[in-house]
């Protein structure tokens, strides 16, 4: 029997990420574009996904989109959610998982799955910055260094510098006065961190945890938002091994689903 | 069919055009009187030959009324403030304000400084409004009103024209009852929208006038055949639900409205006057018989229980909470809500909603999740 390929794109808010993959199981190819909905992120991550992959589109039995960008993605066979596609990629990987986090650019979600790998329940945050990946770039941004040091730079953390956790806005207002203040670096750091936990945790606390627990998205690579994570819920949390790529891995598998 | 539709349309073009409701009133000569939510008692200004108008606020953005009220506050509140602050509501002999939550009790002092031109009716209800005692002071209150209107509108307000207004309203009430199991029973026919606007309209125009297109539309609707529902069908809850986006994407993703326990709607006409006892006390007995809303108290908290059993009775497959934003009463409500419907085994999605929002893609994530998990 011929290989089928199926194809999934997760077109965030910042990001655009896709994912060849082949029988419905094996990943071949896949991309991560710093570029979002909306800009030309998407066409580049569906192009470079393929490149990755060594197919051409012709092979590609079904595409199937999630995310914000979903339903503008012209070449999409599919849509479907991000939470959807989110549960269906960490079942998939992960069959043992009930409970998702996902923290990514613009927003956060959490999802309850069922033994079946059905999602049973989902919260996702309101409309704020505060608890995302967009609250750790603007504190970046004020502390003068990338998004992906400020994980090295928890690390050397030695104490913990209180930020809020309400507004990003007011976060930031308060970071620049502790740095005038000659605050730790670090230290600042893991408040900060901390502050994205507290934000997260209190969706996750609100549909109910049950583990094993599981991360992804692109906040799952900080891991002093991780570890702030585990000590704010008291469980253990597992970041999945395709972290950023899980929403893009999830739509591949549910196109594959569609056209097996 | 074609009766449906003309029907529809017709009352649709009256709810997405409440101003020229009201120049059409004031150019026939009548008088006309808003009526800010919740549960005023209009029939009043109805028996005394004026016609309410209901203020639920707009879809809009505000700027005035932010000199009034802070901006986390309820938008059917702001937005219905900003508009009388703008002019809209010029022309309006006065304004009926109750007094039923905390938001609402800063609306009538505000009203007065913003809206000079427009005279207040403050509309105050015993908290417990069920108990005897409670009974009393909303009968006292409601005479006064009644004096009130009177002096508005010029007349007396006789009991016979009293008891008239309440078999009006009453007839309208099972009207909109009937069009709600008919709309849910022809999801084809009749959309989400078109259900929202037919409700709709009952605030802006005579309520008599009302009935007549609404059963018009009732008796062509009940000929038809009975129509399958393309996906779920889901029991909404909240204060309002009328926002033409929320309802498109519903739509979209193949919701039908099994029912409803939405304040704007279904709560205000399930309620009926007793058209048997004293024209002003059926009022009161009326408002102390309202179930399922959480801006009239009730030390039960029956709304909740109330939800599970029109989920259970209406066959729907979940239920969509549509939270109003920045609304206590109704955050409240959602944690004891959320654990009888767990137990009794009905999904629930909550959603916040308000009048200034512009950008309804994460609700049409949350809905599209929520259809999946249907």
């Amino acid at each position: 029997m011929a290989d089928i390929y199926t194809l999934g794109m997760d077109l965030g808010s910042t990001t655009s990420k896709g994912v060849v993959l082949k029988n419905g199981k094996e990943v071949i190819g896949s991309s991560i574009i710093d570029a979002g909905a909306g800009t030309t992120g998407p066409q580049r991550a569906f192009e470079a996904c393929l490149k990755d992959a060594g197919v051409d589109r012709s092979q590609i039995s079904n595409i199937t989109a999630t995310g914000y960008g979903r339903n503008s993605f012209e070449p999409a066979d599919l849509v479907i959610s991000e939470l959807s596609a989110h549960a269906l990629g960490v079942h998939t990987m992960y069959p043992d998982a009930r409970t998702l986090l996902d923290i990514g650019g613009q927003d956060s979600k959490v999802m309850s799955i069922g033994k079946n790998g059905r999602l049973d329940n989902f919260l996702m945050n309101d409309k704020c910055a505060a608890g995302t990946g967009r609250f750790l770039e603007v504190m970046a941004k004020v502390l003068e260094v990338g998004v992906a040091d400020l994980k090295d730079l928890e690390a050397k953390a030695e104490q913990t510098v209180s930020v809020s956790s309400t507004c990003t806005v007011f976060a930031e207002s308060e970071v620049i006065s502790q740095l005038a203040k000659g605050a730790d670096i670090p230290g600042l750091v893991r408040g900060i961190c901390t502050s994205v936990a507290a934000k997260a945790a209190s969706l996750v606390k609100r549909l109910g945890v049950e583990e094993p627990v599981y991360m992804t998205g692109g906040v799952a690579r900080n891991t002093g938002v991780v570890k702030a994570l585990e000590r704010e819920l008291g469980v253990k949390i597992t970041v999945s091994q395709i972290q950023q790529l899980n929403g893009a891995f999830g739509a591949a598998v549910y196109g594959f689903g569609r056209v097996k | 069919m074609s009766d449906v539709r003309k029907n529809m349309d017709a009352l649709r073009a009256i709810a997405e055009s409440p101003r020229k409701q009201l120049d059409r009133v004031l150019a026939e000569g009548k008088k006309a009187v808003g009526v800010i939510p919740y549960f005023a008692p209009e029939e009043l200004v109805y028996a005394a030959g004026m016609v309410p108008f209901g203020m639920w606020g707009a879809e809009t953005q505000v700027s005035e009324s932010k000199r009034y009220f802070p901006a986390f506050y309820c938008s059917i509140i702001h937005t219905a403030l900003d508009l009388g602050i703008k002019g809209e509501y010029d022309g309006l002999s006065a304004v009926m304000i109750p007094l039923t939550c905390d938001t609402l009790k800063g609306m009538g002092a505000n009203w007065r400084y913003g809206v000079k031109n427009i005279p207040v009716i403050d509309v105050a209800y015993a908290q417990n409004r069920t108990i005897p005692a409670g009974e009393e002071f909303t009968e006292g209150q409601f005479k006064k009103i009644r004096g009130q209107v009177e002096e508005i509108a010029g007349v007396k307000i006789t009991d016979m024209a009293l008891a008239k207004a309440n078999k009006v309203y009453n007839e309208n009430r099972k009207e909109c009852l009937r069009f709600t199991e008919l709309a849910a029973s022809h999801p084809q026919t009749v959309s989400l929208t078109d259900r929202a606007m037919v409700l709709k309209a009952r605030y802006f125009v005579e309520r008599d006038a009302h009935t007549a297109l609404i059963k018009e539309l009732n008796d062509a609707l009940e000929v038809l055949p009975e129509e399958k529902a393309k996906g779920s069908r889901i029991v909404t809850t909240g204060i309002i639900a009328d926002s033409p986006e929320l309802l498109g994407i519903l739509q979209d993703n193949g919701f039908t409205i099994a029912a409803d326990q939405i304040t704007h709607e279904s709560v205000d006409f399930r309620s009926l006057a007793d058209e048997t006892i004293d024209p002003v006390m059926a009022l009161v007995k009326r408002l102390s018989g309202i179930k399922g809303t959480s801006v009239l108290f009730d030390p039960a908290k029956s709304r909740n229980t109330e939800l599970a059993e029109i989920a259970k009775a209406a066959k729907a497959d979940g239920v969509l909470w549509v939270l109003t934003k920045f609304c206590d009463p109704e955050e409240f409500d959602y944690v004891p809500a959320k654990k009888i419907l767990d137990e009794a085994g009905i999904p629930m999605l909550q959603i916040e909603i308000d009048q200034q929002m512009v950008n309804y893609e994460q609700i049409r994530t949350a809905i599209e999740t929520f259809k999946d998990m249907l």
